[in-house]
């Protein structure tokens, strides 16, 4: 037993030893993804935006001279599990924390973490609230949700729509996004005809989508999670509901899979999207083609390059500190101005929002069987085709 | 009311019809089990869960067609119940009547998390290229996938009677239901009687998994979805009342619906619950229950 006892002791001592070592070698940032649990699928295009955000940051010199190192905690697609890894990485001195994905996880993440007084910069999530009002110590490089209904909206409005309805969930995101469509419609003089939400679950869209169809809207806005995407316009192509055009709010209808699993299903919907490889900044085609090699083979959505420009912020944000002190961290990030293959990234107040980059979206459209960009005018867009004249 | 308004109300009943059908289907498994052996089995969505995954395992390493998987789900999940039910709530004896309760929850939570290793938490779906395609009937539209869960489920259940009341087996189960000292007595086995209506049920949720493959999605909790569900079949109808837990399952889907259609979908979940909670208050032996306590 006394022999266990020192062989355990050795053996904590030998970590310790070799742990120290390890940090003088590389400097430490956290980041908080859902590796698993139902977000996985974004988890896993994040992880491989990291990977190659990493490389190239070691690549061209590391931080303050040393590798930059990334402190992955999973939170499991869960809000208390979040919190739990916000809190080991807070204990684990990260001098800054990339915060991830679903809206209604990041918002507590990061809550806590400003609270802890540590700075994190928010990749993915979207919800405005995260960042209107924010925190001294909460930095967003992705558009915010009302980002994302106003790409749609500019599109209907520039077709001359007058009448259009929403169907969405009531996450975080979902709520975030359908509340600014709703308002910037009313802005833009277009009907909203039916606004329905539906709890996380509804499997059965139909007699949404019959109202719907009563209604004849020009156009129809769907915000969901990756899950009901398919099934929405499975069940829209079985309903027979003919707007002039499908529109979806980005998350599930921007992955990849959407177009694979729902087939025809997807032909001519339209949805927002952060980030495409069409997108003309410096470095775009060759992120795209690392990206697709980090997730071997697989085309690499949105979140890929977000988390991508996350990691080349942070490590922008810690050179210009010159240390990886939470408080000088926290500063830098405020006066970062970069270019990435993502888009430019710097931080502003604007519109009620706070360290706040504001980025332009993209939307896109399936036609015949793959996406291709529409909209905004710097994308080279294709010309839409509608459901209906 | 104007063309637009009735066709569009009987498209919304069409469908309520169809996805009640399904909901039925779950519940008759779940009510069968109970009738018999007064086993409440919380594991129910999970073998729902085991019929969608073995649908998409087959289409997506052979390209086998979701329905023809039926021919694998349905003895697989005849079979996992006789085991189950043989091997593991039998032994539980009758000490504990929330022995079985227990059993059944833990079971369910061994099946989601074995699946959720295997398959990853992600949802999944699979594509038909029959996906979409709808049939037109006096302008209601329905989608074919859907029509065929119908027209699976009407087969199911019908196959269940033929068994009950015109075999010498749908005897022994019968009798064993209503009372398993005297059957026994009478010479038919229960233990086996047991065993095989658990593996009617298993196998009764595992082809309602493969019906909904290719209309929907899954992950491997989404059993949690329907269970809640199948709850509100059995008690709208009564519980171990197959009749009841049909007419509840075609109760519920419609009221969901037209709940949905006039009212708003945002309480839609509420509507079936507010029905569970009238038929508890005013009728708790099911809408179709007999009023004459068992002895």
């Amino acid at each position: 037993m006394r022999t266990l006892t020192r062989k355990t002791a050795l053996f904590t001592l030998a970590l310790t030893l070799a742990a120290t070592a390890g940090a003088q070698d590389t400097i430490k940032v956290g980041a908080i993804t859902s590796v698993t649990g139902r977000f996985a699928e974004f988890g896993k295009m994040q992880l491989a935006g990291f990977k190659v955000g990493v490389a190239e940051v070691n690549k061209k010199g590391g931080v303050l001279g040393k590798k930059l190192e990334l402190v992955i905690e999973d939170n499991a697609s869960d809000v208390n599990k979040g919190l739990a890894a916000a809190e080991r990485l807070v204990n684990a001195g990260v001098p800054l924390v990339l915060n991830e994905y679903s809206s209604s996880l990041v918002k507590a993440q990061a809550q806590y973490l400003a609270r802890q007084k540590v700075p994190n910069l928010v990749i993915t999530s979207s919800g405005d609230d995260i960042t209107k009002p924010g925190s001294d110590y909460i930095f967003r490089l992705n558009q915010p949700a009302s980002a994302y209904a106003r790409v749609i909206l500019d599109l209907f409005k520039a077709n001359k729509f007058k009448s259009m309805a929403i169907i969405a969930g009531t996450g975080a995101f979902e709520k975030s996004v359908a509340d600014a469509a709703n308002s910037i419609a009313k802005e833009y003089g277009i009907t909203v005809m039916e606004d329905q939400r539906y709890d996380k679950g509804l499997t059965d869209f139909r007699p949404v989508l019959n109202r719907i169809k009563a209604k004849n809207p020009d156009g129809i806005l769907m915000v969901s999670y990756a899950e009901d995407s398919v099934a929405l316009m499975r069940q829209a192509r079985e309903v027979g509901v003919k707007p002039r055009l499908f529109a979806g709010g980005a998350a599930g209808f921007a992955l990849p899979s959407f177009v694979k699993d729902s087939g025809a299903a997807a032909e001519n919907v339209v949805t927002a999207t952060a980030w495409i490889p069409q997108l003309r900044y410096a470095g775009t085609q060759k992120l795209n083609v690392d990206l697709k090699k980090a997730l071997g083979g697989e085309d690499p959505s949105y979140h890929a390059a977000q988390a991508y420009a996350g990691v080349l912020t942070a490590a922008a944000a810690i050179n210009k500190a010159g240390s990886t002190d939470r408080e000088k961290v926290k500063a830098a990030l405020g006066t970062v101005n970069i270019q990435t293959a993502f888009g430019p990234i710097q931080f502003k107040d604007y519109d009620g929002f706070q360290n706040q980059n504001p980025l332009e979206m993209v939307a896109q459209q399936v036609q015949n069987g793959a996406f291709v960009p529409v909209y905004p005018k710097s994308v080279v867009p294709r010309a839409l085709t509608f459901e209906r004249k | 009311m104007d063309q637009v308004a009735v066709t569009a109300f009987f498209q919304t009943l069409v469908q309520g019809l169809l996805t009640g059908g399904l909901y039925a289907l779950i519940g008759t498994g779940l009510s069968l089990i109970f009738g018999v052996m007064r086993v409440i089995n919380f594991a129910h969505g999970d073998f729902l869960a085991i019929g969608m995954f073995i649908t998409l395992l087959l289409f997506k390493t052979f390209n086998i067609d979701p329905y023809l998987s039926l021919l694998v789900a349905a003895p697989l999940g005849f079979g996992l119940g006789y085991f189950i039910q043989r091997f593991v709530l039998s032994r539980l004896g009758d000490r504990l009547s929330e022995g079985s309760m227990l059993a059944t929850l833990g079971l369910g939570l061994i099946i989601s998390n074995s699946l959720l290793l295997g398959f990853g938490a992600q949802p999944q779906s699979i594509n038909v290229p029959y996906a979409i395609n709808t049939f037109k009937f006096a302008g209601v539209q329905v989608s074919v996938s859907l029509l065929i869960a119908g027209l699976g489920t009407v087969l199911a259940i019908s196959a269940l009677n033929l068994v009950l009341y015109r075999t010498e087996l749908g005897r022994a189960i019968r009798a064993t239901a209503q009372n398993p000292l005297g059957a026994e007595l009478q010479g038919v086995k229960t233990s086996n009687i047991q065993a095989i209506v658990f593996g009617v049920g298993v196998s009764f949720a595992a082809i309602a998994g493969v019906l909904l493959m290719p209309l929907l999605y899954t992950f491997p909790t989404v059993g949690e979805n329907y269970v809640t569900k199948a709850f509100i079949v059995t008690v709208l109808g009564g519980l171990g009342n197959l009749p009841g837990a049909i007419a509840g399952g075609l109760v519920l889907g419609v009221i969901e619906s037209l709940g949905a259609f006039y009212v708003s979908n945002n309480y839609r979940d509420a509507y079936g619950l507010i029905a569970f909670l009238l038929v508890l208050l005013l009728r708790p032996e099911g809408l179709f229950g007999k009023t004459v306590k068992r002895v």
